[in-house]
């Protein structure tokens, strides 16, 4: 039992990580040297238990010792309460917790903190509203667990107490995990478009402010979409083209661009970027071929050009046995848009080598096709993201669940955040 | 409504990468070799400038996973049907390298990949059919990525949960079943 006197080195001492982290629910912040632990399970109820005790002691002994401030516990009666949230900040990511948790942790990129969960069960797509009112979570849940009725649907959450606001429910959904573009929403957030799989292609129409599914449209060989404006929405196909569905009409059609890519010898990762303000997309090959489409309903694609290049390192070759920078992971590159810097995840490696962790994050400015900058990174990334803020934060993480936040105007760490999650990474748009 | 047609799937692959691989391959790598070989000496550095036009999909072109791959050991990721497997083995979890484990179900259709057998360094095409209608095994989790494509090419990609024709599509585990030479 520490003496009074020694209080100011008593509360030194609670914030020292005193607490064993062996429990993989410990939640560690650190910012530079400091870290706090945060014991969450009943294992550690026993070792925090006897803090309190020690601290209840030391306030209690220090109470004896004239001429003390007043205590700053509070001791009034109190009620529960539930915690609220603003509308999603351009600071905020979220990331889904993985393959084995039913939900999506909530973070500020500024302050390191939690700050909730979004119910994102098991292979569920997450989509922000883009004026930031809703969640949307596209879902599949059988009625007793594993088994009975399938049934898909939309779920609306209010983005403020992050409560159920409606399902909306739909004939089907491909089961996959880790894609960015098989749940989109219109610009306008009027309507959500929801890649289906039975294995034939086809996409569900949602009119968001009905709350109402519409329409199922088939998609023959395309997947991975992006809504565009006006028209309905485009994705990339198995012959190498991007094929654009129009919705707007009384029919649907499609039409198909050049094939421009190989489907099978260099394919585009699914998780291609959007920027809404050039109404662009960003593609990057397996190799390392950056490739841009300007969207309508005949969408412009730029001639490609090679990551490694601008980097001023040989250009990925698609042959075997041939050591080079690679992107890899699974959400393998973000775009921050105002700036239109493109952070890469890259490893050194062979061809197909496309999911393997990173080692180095690379910084494209897709404006003069130049590498900028490259970082080495720990914990061997395999999903990425960039905070739309003017000052952004580079969000990255691996197979061990640490989520990585760093500060790109110092490059330098700002938070590691541990047993975060290890699945896809979304952010707020900026405001 | 396209009706998906596993076994035309099967030859449609199997063409694939037949009609892929041999004469032409050859024939590819020959002209590369004859123009480059006056340009760059056989050294390793040069390697990297003879590239064939076409990405070599001969069981000589070994990837990285290839290189390392065992075939005593079915419940380790680098066995060598394995190439392109992403999932729980289903040898870890009851069942065996083309065994559900007790209660689950095999999907009919799946995705495949084409592996190189260490002994005879020959390829084979392996079916990686889930086990379905059980909850996730999580145990022995692998993703090796061999040849392995995006969803528009979903036949090719291991992301998908391959349940479909079976009486639920929770998935289970993943198993690799050998079809036949390449």
């Amino acid at each position: 039992m520490p003496e009074s006197g020694e209080s100011p080195g008593l509360l030194r001492s609670i914030a020292l990580p005193h607490t064993p982290s062996r429990s993989p629910r410990a939640v560690t912040y650190e910012q530079g040297p400091a870290t706090m632990t945060f014991a969450a399970t009943k294992g550690h109820f026993f070792a925090s238990a006897t803090w309190v005790m020690a601290l209840a002691g030391a306030f209690a002994v220090a109470s004896m010792a004239p001429a003390r401030a007043a205590p700053v516990a509070s001791v009034e009666p109190e009620q529960s309460d539930v915690a609220q949230l603003t509308p999603p900040q351009p600071s905020w990511f979220f990331i889904n917790r993985g393959f084995t948790e039913n939900s999506s942790a909530i973070y500020d990129t500024v302050t390191g903190k939690l700050l909730g969960h979004v119910e994102t069960p098991q292979l569920t797509d997450l989509a922000l509203d883009p004026a930031g009112k809703f969640y949307y979570v596209s879902s599949t849940l059988w009625t007793k667990a594993s088994r009975g009725t399938r049934q898909d649907y939309v779920s609306v959450f209010d983005s403020v107490d992050l409560k159920l606001q409606a399902d909306i429910p739909m004939p089907g959904r491909l089961l996959v995990g880790g894609r960015l573009n098989n749940f989109v929403i219109s610009p306008d957030g009027k309507f959500g478009y929801v890649y289906n799989m039975s294995p034939a292609s086809s996409v569900n129409v949602i009119d968001l402010v009905a709350r109402k599914f519409v329409k199922t449209v088939e998609l023959p060989g395309c997947a991975s979409m992006v809504a565009v404006p006006g028209v309905g929405v485009s994705a990339l196909c198995s012959d190498g083209s991007l094929a654009t569905l129009t919705l707007s009409g009384a029919k649907s059609q499609i039409t198909r661009s050049e094939p421009f890519f190989s489907a099978t010898d260099d394919p585009i990762f699914d998780n291609f970027q959007v920027d809404r303000a050039k109404n662009q997309i960003v593609m990057l090959s397996y190799t390392g071929k950056i490739y841009t489409a300007t969207l309508g309903a005949k969408p412009v694609i730029s001639a490609p050009f090679s990551l490694q290049e601008a980097a001023g390192v040989p250009a990925g070759s698609a042959a075997p046995n041939q050591v080079n920078w690679y992107p890899g992971g699974v959400q393998q590159m973000a775009l921050h848009r105002a700036t239109g810097q493109l952070y890469v995840l890259m490893h050194m490696g062979e061809f197909w080598s496309h999911k393997a962790g990173a080692n180095e994050v690379w910084q494209l400015d897709l404006a003069s096709h130049k590498v900028v900058k490259r970082m080495t990174v720990p914990g061997e990334p395999r999903m990425i993201a960039v905070t739309q803020e003017a000052a952004p934060h580079l969000v990255f993480a691996g197979e061990d669940e640490t989520v990585y936040v760093y500060d790109l105007a110092t490059g330098k760490q700002a938070w590691k955040l541990d047993h975060a999650g290890n699945g896809v990474i979304t952010v707020a748009q900026a405001q | 409504m396209i009706h998906f047609d596993a076994d035309s799937l099967g030859e449609k692959v199997l063409r694939r990468f037949a009609g892929g691989t041999s004469r032409r391959g050859i024939l590819a790598r020959l002209g590369t070799a004859l123009v480059a070989a006056p340009l760059f000496p056989v050294l390793p550095v040069s390697r990297a400038n003879a590239a064939p036009a076409k990405p070599d999909r001969g069981p000589e072109a070994k990837t990285t996973f290839a290189r390392g791959a065992q075939v005593t050991d079915n419940t380790k990721c680098d066995y060598w049907r394995y190439c392109a497997i992403d999932g729980a083995l289903c040898t870890c979890c009851g069942g065996g390298v083309h065994t559900c484990p007790p209660g689950a179900e095999p999907s009919p259709v799946s995705w495949v990949g084409t592996c190189v057998n260490p002994e005879d360094g020959k390829s084979y095409l392996i079916a990686y059919r889930d086990c379905c209608g059980k909850s996730y095994c999580n145990k022995c989790n692998c993703d090796n990525a061999d040849r392995e494509t995006q969803i528009y090419v979903p036949q090719l990609n291991n992301d998908i949960i391959w349940c479909f024709g079976t009486q639920s599509m929770e998935y289970h585990c993943s198993t690799a079943v050998l079809v036949g030479a390449a």
